[in-house]
C-alpha cells in the first residue's frame, strides 16, 4: 500500500535519525572499564550521594541556583540500551546517535591521565552494553581534549567498528577551544576513519570562556551561552586555524544550538575575513562557505511564531540538506520528532532533515523494513 | 453532547487530578479552590502530558512585588513534565504566554458525581 501523496508525512511515514540522545553513566557503571588507580575513585564515588548530573569528582558543574518546588528540569536518565530503544520506539526514532550525560563535562578535569582513563572507560562501557545495529544505538567515540594522541587513538580503534559513527568533540569548560593546533591528531584520526566529529556542550559554570558565569543570575542567560555561544566561539577558531581546509574530508557537526545562529556567523566572519584576511591565512575561500558545508543538529528547534521563518533561516545557509534532527533525549529541553516534522517543510527537506541527510552523513545502513 | 462520569467530588483532591478518556481523548479533572476544571491531557507546546505534570505555584516579580521575587499562585499551577511550561489551573492559560491556553470541558457537580461535557473547544467552567 502507498501512503497518500495528499496527506502530511506522519512520524511513521519517515526514517527518523536522532542525532543527539543521552546514555547514563553513573561512576559505578564505569567503574569495571576503568585502569587503576582510577576504578578506586569510581567505586567510591558509586557508593556515595549522587544529584543528577552534579557529582563532584565526575560531573562537576557549580549549581547556584536557589531551588524551588517542582522545577525539577525533568531529571530524566536512561540507564540501559533496553530502555532506550523502548523509548525511542515510543517517540517513533529509528536510529539513536549516543552521548554521555556526567562526561558531558569531562573537558574540565585538569587531571589528564584521570580524563584519558574516564574517556576510555566510556567508550569501552559503550561499546560492551549499547551499540548495535540491531537496536539502532550508535556510539560517537568520546575523544579526550586533554589527550589528543590518546583519544586519536580512541578513535582508531574504535571507528573500525562500525557500531560507532562519529566523534564526539567535548565543548562544555573546554580550554583552548577546538581550532587550537593541539587537537590536530583527533582530527587526523577522524579524517583518517571516515568518521564526522561532533560539538556538544552543556550547562555548566566553570572559569573557562564563554563558561564563566559565575555572576549571572538567571539560568536562560547562562544557557544559550553555554550552547550556543560555546559553539560559535569554537566554530570561529576552527575556522581561523584552517580545519576545514587542512582536513578538507572530515565532516564538522554541531549539537544542540539550533540553526538560527549559523547565518550570523557566516556574515560575521565574511565581514571580518574581508577587512582581516591575514586573520585567516588557511582559508582560501570565504568563511561562509566553509560552514556551508557544515552540519547543524535541530535541537533546540527554534519555534518562532511564523513557523516559515525558520524555512528562511535554513535557507540563508543553503541547509537543506545540512540541516539534521536531534532531540536531545531524555534531557529537559528535548524536542519531540513530530515538532520538527510539522514544520512548514515540503516532504523531501522534512526527510532529509529527520533522517536521510543523517543516513548518508553517518554511512548508516538501509533499514530493512520487519516482516 | 456526551456526558462522561468521572468520580464521586469528594474524591477528586487538590493536586491529584482524575483522568477520563473520550476515545483518544484523555481529559483529568483537577479541584481548584472549591471547584473543578476539566483540560485535555496534551500540552499545546509539544503534545507532552501536560496534566501529569506536578500542581505547584510560580514566581513572579511586579511592580506590587516592588520587583523582589514573591511565590504566586501555589497549587494554583499545573507545569508540564516534558519542558516545564506553565499553566494557570483556573484559566488554563499558559502563565506569562500570548496565546497558549490547554483545551478546557465544562464540568458538572450532579448528586455528589463529577461529569465531564464533550464537545467542542469550551471555556471552564466552574462549578461548586
Amino acid at each position: 500500500m502507498t501512503r497518500d501523496s495528499r496527506k502530511p508525512l506522519g512520524l511513521d511515514d519517515v526514517f527518523i535519525v536522532d542525532c543527539d540522545v543521552h546514555a547514563n553513566e553513573p561512576p559505578e557503571a564505569l567503574a569495571p572499564y576503568i585502569d587503576m588507580p582510577w576504578r578506586r575513585s569510581l567505586e567510591l564515588l558509586g557508593r556515595g550521594p549522587q544529584r543528577y548530573l552534579d557529582i563532584p569528582g565526575y560531573a562537576p558543574i557549580l549549581n547556584i541556583d536557589p531551588p524551588f518546588p517542582d522545577r525539577g528540569l525533568g531529571n530524566r536518565t536512561v540507564a540501559t540500551a533496553r530502555q532506550m530503544r523502548d523509548e525511542l520506539d515510543e517517540l517513533s526514532i529509528d536510529v539513536g546517535i549516543l552521548f554521555p550525560d556526567n562526561l558531558l563535562k569531562i573537558a574540565v578535569f585538569p587531571h589528564v591521565d584521570y580524563a584519558a582513563a574516564l574517556g576510555r572507560a566510556y567508550n569501552a562501557w559503550l561499546a560492551d552494553a549499547w551499540v548495535s545495529r540491531e537496536t539502532g544505538l550508535y556510539g560517537a567515540v568520546l575523544a579526550v581534549p586533554q589527550d589528543p594522541k590518546d583519544a586519536a587513538d580512541q578513535i582508531r580503534t574504535y571507528g573500525a567498528d562500525d557500531r560507532f559513527v562519529a566523534v564526539y568533540l567535548p565543548v562544555a569548560g573546554l580550554r583552548p577551544l577546538w581550532g587550537d593546533r593541539m587537537y590536530d591528531p583527533i582530527y587526523e584520526a577522524a579524517e583518517e576513519m571516515g568518521l564526522p566529529v561532533m560539538l556538544h556542550s552543556v550547562g555548566i559554570i566553570h572559569p573557562h570562556f564563554p563558561f564563566n558565569l559565575e555572576h549571572v543570575e538567571s539560568r536562560i542567560v547562562r544557557h544559550p551561552i553555554n550552547h550556543e555561544f560555546a559553539l560559535m566561539a569554537n566554530l570561529f577558531t576552527m575556522l581561523t586555524s584552517g580545519v576545514p581546509v587542512r582536513y578538507p574530508d572530515l565532516e564538522i557537526v554541531f549539537t544542540e544550538g539550533g540553526v538560527s545562529w549559523v547565518p550570523f556567523c557566516m556574515w560575521r566572519m565574511d565581514k571580518e575575513y574581508a577587512e582581516i584576511p591575514t586573520g585567516a591565512p588557511f582559508l582560501e575561500r570565504p568563511p561562509s562557505d566553509y560552514i556551508k558545508e557544515m552540519y547543524f543538529c535541530t535541537q533546540p528547534i527554534e519555534e518562532p511564531e511564523r513557523s516559515r521563518d525558520l524555512l528562511t533561516m535554513i535557507d540563508l545557509f543553503d541547509g537543506r540538506d545540512k540541516v539534521i534532527f536531534a532531540s536531545d533525549w531524555p534531557h529537559h529541553d528535548f524536542d519531540h520528532p513530530r515538532t520538527v516534522l510539522n514544520m512548514p517543510f515540503d516532504a523531501e527537506l522534512k526527510r532529509n532533515i529527520m533522517g536521510e541527510t543523517a543516513r548518508h552523513l553517518f554511512k548508516l545502513p538501509v533499514p530493512v523494513p520487519v516482516a | 453532547m456526551p456526558r462522561i462520569r468521572v468520580r464521586p467530588a469528594d474524591e477528586i483532591q487538590p493536586g491529584q487530578p482524575a483522568f477520563v478518556s473520550h476515545g483518544d481523548i484523555e481529559i483529568a479533572v483537577f479541584r481548584v479552590d472549591d471547584g473543578f476544571r476539566a483540560y485535555r491531557n496534551r500540552c499545546p507546546h509539544q503534545q507532552g502530558p501536560v496534566c501529569t505534570g506536578p500542581v505547584s505555584g510560580t514566581l513572579v516579580a511586579t511592580a506590587d512585588t516592588d520587583w523582589r521575587l514573591a511565590w504566586v499562585l501555589d497549587g494554583r499551577v499545573l507545569i508540564c513534565p516534558w519542558h516545564s511550561m506553565e499553566f494557570d489551573l483556573d484559566s488554563g492559560r499558559r502563565i506569562r504566554a500570548r496565546t497558549e491556553r490547554l483545551r478546557a470541558f465544562p464540568v458538572e457537580v450532579d448528586n455528589g458525581e463529577v461529569f465531564v461535557q464533550i464537545g467542542p473547544r469550551a471555556a471552564p467552567a466552574a462549578t461548586g
